[in-house]
């Protein structure tokens, strides 16, 4: 990373935001914080937000609206097809040099939609809010059987006032006397059918009383759970105002119908060119904002950012060019503490996609090592054996490639996965390959071939083949020599790193004793394998593991006395807990394998007892079965190989917790420059 | 000597049937914690079912081992059987721990779909034990040892070593629930999060120790 500072005549600031912006190598820093200190405050002012972003943002919130609606009446269906293969999205090729040609072309097309748009759009508002009115009164009036009356006649008239709602049963009598007792007498209650609603019977009530009589009636009513019915603007008997009302609610229907027709197919003609303007909108907001970020003179404005250093140049050339000359660029090393200082990983681009599980952990921190290209072999090998068949494996390559092409298209997070997927697959069929793994046992059951005495299959992982006698074994050998390896590989990385940093003390403690021990155990091994010499190897781990053991102790001593010494001594059982977790390679592709093979058994006993029917079923138990069982073990595997990185082999050297290096980029879907 | 396969047959119930105590237990906790999931937004409906499935590994070891038993490996020695299930079914238990901490891992995804992946990690740990106990499963009916401790009433030993000392996975999987949750409030905590979360492992590996030490000198 270089920090990058310039300052920018006024004139020209805008061109460079806007170069900066489509190039994207830039990350930009907020400098209003920095601006707060006394010496800069005297040199710079802050700096606001550009004066075009508000009308870009009123812009940005019409054409919303207009989305809104759109995907209101036009809801989007996402198929399963479209899902599994995903048609990439026409960009539109735009060229804009200010923001004002921009607004200006948002502007003229969000008017030529409106023209068109607007209309339509009220008028289905106003049906809305006619039909809910209507179907409120349509709620209230059905609930007025009983009443024989001219609904016209509701609400003030010159002396009286009548007005409706509903009450429950059981206080009907209570509410009719005090009523009385109110108003004096001057009242007249008419009650209709009783009703259910909410659980509770409720009775119509209809009530004529005088006009100053009003306040004290509602008040008394308002105490007996009086619900009051809004009804105006309609004429005739409760029931031939039913009717009317459903006659009208039929023909809005048929009217909001049709509106929404023209609004789909508007919005079909629309859509597509609303969603560029959006962006674009939504691209200059981004560049607006940009500049309450930066520093400013009189004439000039100052900013900084953070740039990869091997980008450093172009960036420079960016503004001097966009400027025209008139910037004064400096490209320095990081002023910052290092933990302010964003990072960047860049790897080669085969094994880039892989740097999604170095981000899943934690990014590097910054002048940490980046441990992607360590994953890489690790990951696929632990993959292939864990879930070791070559039929699965077929399959995940499939799987993989289809998600890396096919929806990788439109999505960046699939295209990674689907690279990953499909490197293992393809590290699984070698595998399934040597352990024989075809369906598991599927082979032998079936087809009566038996691939381990045939000698097609180096291991068997549940017996013998004409290799090798102790298949279980051999891979369990396998799995903590690889596991020994990887810590080892681990442990020299954590060494250098020590080293490096100038910790020598702490290379020797934490990496060093580790590394001569496993040194120690590679070494008896192979004396014990030329000279069959049991003690001497003994004797090498033996006193290697003593050393670690005391170095550990003294170290715990020295942090937390006596009971620290106990503490470190027991160091040793974190190292063989690290070397035995590495075993479940060998239990996990028992487990796939041996699943398989139970789904087999159990398909062959089903096929064999009952006729006909039998094989049906058995087909079925096979085919979900081994699904079943794929993709459990699938995912196990995946997870596994993880966690063996991450706990295991990153404790030896990986601490993590960088701060990404985001750039100051224009996010482009729909359209392109 | 008895018949082969009637202590077989028992170790074949203990492994599906321990083990699948435990996973019935465990996915059932998650199951609860989908359900609430679920109602939020249905769309997890996916995620939810991915979760679930973690703590149901452990039954499909048991049955595994129980398939082994009595379909695969049935000339090793009798007690090899038993214990193989013992193993198995005991440390098979940790799918409680499990389904614990795939109820946290749930609950975090269902809020921030980002943590997906770490919150799987810390899901995954509980199950160490419970793949303990199949590897001694599987070495105790391979026969790989002939000494005493394989093949006689010793093998048990093994057995209740690696099954016990797989509960772990309980405390592991209480623990790894808080790294979890941990980790969801600031990401930067998983590293110390994962160096808290393994350390109930340890009990687990003296138990795998023993287990092997019981099947090599005894």
């Amino acid at each position: 990373m270089k920090k990058l500072k310039a300052v920018i005549l006024d004139e020209k600031v805008d061109n460079v935001v806007r170069q900066l912006h489509e190039y994207g190598i830039v990350e930009l820093c907020d400098l209003s914080e920095k601006l707060e200190d006394v010496e800069w405050k005297s040199l710079l002012s802050p700096s606001s937000h550009a004066d075009y972003v508000r009308n870009v943002t009123t812009l940005m919130i019409k054409a919303g609206k207009i989305l809104d609606l759109f995907s209101n009446v036009n809801p989007k269906e996402v198929s399963i097809k479209d899902i599994l293969n995903p048609k990439p999205i026409e960009k539109k090729k735009v060229q804009f040099n200010t923001h004002e040609e921009v607004i200006e072309y948002c502007e003229k097309v969000l008017n030529e939609i409106s023209k068109e748009v607007d209309e339509p759009s009220e008028k289905l508002n106003e049906l809305e809010n006619r039909k809910s009115r209507l179907l409120q009164l349509k709620d209230q009036i059905s609930y007025l059987k009983g009443l024989e009356f001219d609904l016209k006649d509701l609400g003030p008239g010159v002396y009286i006032y009548i007005g409706c709602g509903s009450v429950p049963k059981e206080k009907v009598n209570e509410l009719k006397s005090e009523l009385d007792k109110v108003t004096e007498e001057y009242i007249e209650v008419f009650t209709g059918e009783e009703f259910e609603k909410d659980n509770k019977i409720r009775v119509p009530i209809v009530f004529v009383t005088l006009k100053e009589k009003l306040e004290s009636v509602l008040s008394t009513l308002r105490k007996f759970e009086f619900e009051r019915y809004d009804i105006s603007d309609i004429e005739g008997t409760p029931k031939e105002a039913l009717q009317k009302i459903e006659s009208e609610l039929k023909n809005i229907e048929s009217k909001i119908k049709s509106l929404i027709e023209k609004l789909k197919s508007l919005s079909k003609k629309w859509e597509n060119k609303l969603l560029v303007v959006y962006e674009l909108l939504s691209i200059e907001k981004e560049r607006g904002d940009a500049y309450s970020q930066f520093g400013k003179t009189n004439r000039t404005y100052y900013i900084e950012a953070w740039v990869p250093a091997k980008d450093a140049e172009k960036a420079k050339k960016i503004i001097e060019e966009s400027s025209e000359g008139y910037a004064f660029v400096e490209i320095s090393e990081p002023d910052e503490p290092e933990e302010k200082i964003p990072v960047l990983l860049d790897n080669p681009k085969p094994i880039k996609p892989f740097e999604m599980l170095t981000e899943m952990y934690a990014l590097p921190k910054y002048n940490e090592v980046d441990p992607t290209l360590l994953i890489v072999p690790g990951f696929l090998l632990f993959y292939g054996i864990m879930l070791t068949d070559a039929a699965y494996g077929l399959f995940l390559t499939i799987v993989g490639l289809w998600t890396w092409k096919k929806i990788g298209k439109v999505s960046e997070g699939a295209k990674k996965l689907g690279y990953i997927l499909t490197l293992a697959g393809i590290s699984t069929i070698i595998m399934g390959i040597i352990t024989g793994g075809y369906l598991g046992d599927f082979m032998y059951e079936f087809l009566n071939i038996d691939i381990y005495k045939m000698g097609l299959a180096l291991v068997n992982p549940l017996g013998a083949s004409t290799f090798i006698k102790n298949g279980p074994i051999a891979i369990l050998e396998f799995s903590i020599a690889v596991g020994l390896l990887h810590l080892l590989i681990g442990l020299i990385v954590g060494f250098k790193e020590n080293i490096k940093k100038g910790n020598t003390g702490d290379a020797i403690i934490n990496q060093g004793i580790w590394i001569l021990l496993i040194l120690a155990i590679i070494l008896g091994v192979i004396i014990y394998l030329v000279t069959s010499n049991m003690i001497v190897t003994i004797g090498i781990i033996g006193v290697a593991a003593l050393i670690a053991i005391i170095v550990c102790a003294i170290k715990g001593f020295q942090e937390n006395g006596i009971m620290g010494a106990l503490l470190g001594a027991m160091d040793i059982t974190g190292f063989l807990g690290n070397v035995l977790s590495y075993a479940r390679l060998l239990a996990l592709c028992l487990a796939t394998g041996g699943l398989a093979m139970a789904v087999n058994i159990m398909a062959k006993i089903v096929g064999g007892s009952i006729p006909i029917i039998g094989i049906i079923i058995a087909i079925i138990i096979l085919i979900g079965g081994h699904a079943f069982n794929f993709v459990m073990n699938g995912l196990g595997a995946f997870i596994h190989s993880l966690r063996l990185h991450y706990v295991e082999f990153f404790s030896q050297f990986y601490e993590g917790g960088g701060k990404k290096f985001s750039p100051f980029k224009a996010n482009r879907e729909y359209t392109t420059t | 000597m008895v018949d082969a396969l009637l202590l077989g047959a028992i170790g074949a119930g203990l492994a599906v049937g321990l083990a699948g105590l435990g996973s019935g237990i465990g996915a059932g906790i998650t199951g609860a914690s989908g359900a609430g999931v679920v109602a939020e937004d249905p769309n997890k409906f996916g995620t939810a079912i991915v979760f679930q499935a973690l703590p149901q590994t452990q039954g499909l070891y048991g049955f595994l081992v129980a398939i082994l038993i009595l379909f695969v490996f049935k000339t090793a020695s009798p007690w090899a059987m038993f214990a193989a299930g013992l193993a198995t079914g005991l440390a098979g238990l940790s799918a409680i721990g499990q389904g614990i901490a795939s109820a946290a891992g749930l609950g975090a995804v269902a809020e921030d779909n980002s943590i997906f992946g770490k919150a799987m990690v810390f899901s995954v740990l509980p199950e160490t034990q419970a793949i303990y106990g199949l590897l001694i499963a599987i070495l105790l009916l391979v026969g790989v040892f002939k000494g005493a401790g394989a093949v006689s009433v010793a093998a048990l030993g093994a057995g209740f070593a690696v099954g016990f000392a797989g509960l772990s996975g309980i405390g592991q999987g209480i623990t790894a629930a808080g790294a979890i949750g941990a980790t969801a409030r600031d990401p930067d905590a998983m590293g110390k999060g994962l160096v808290l979360a393994v350390m109930p492992e340890t009990f687990a590996i003296f138990g795998l120790l023993i287990a092997i030490l019981i099947m090599l000198m005894v």
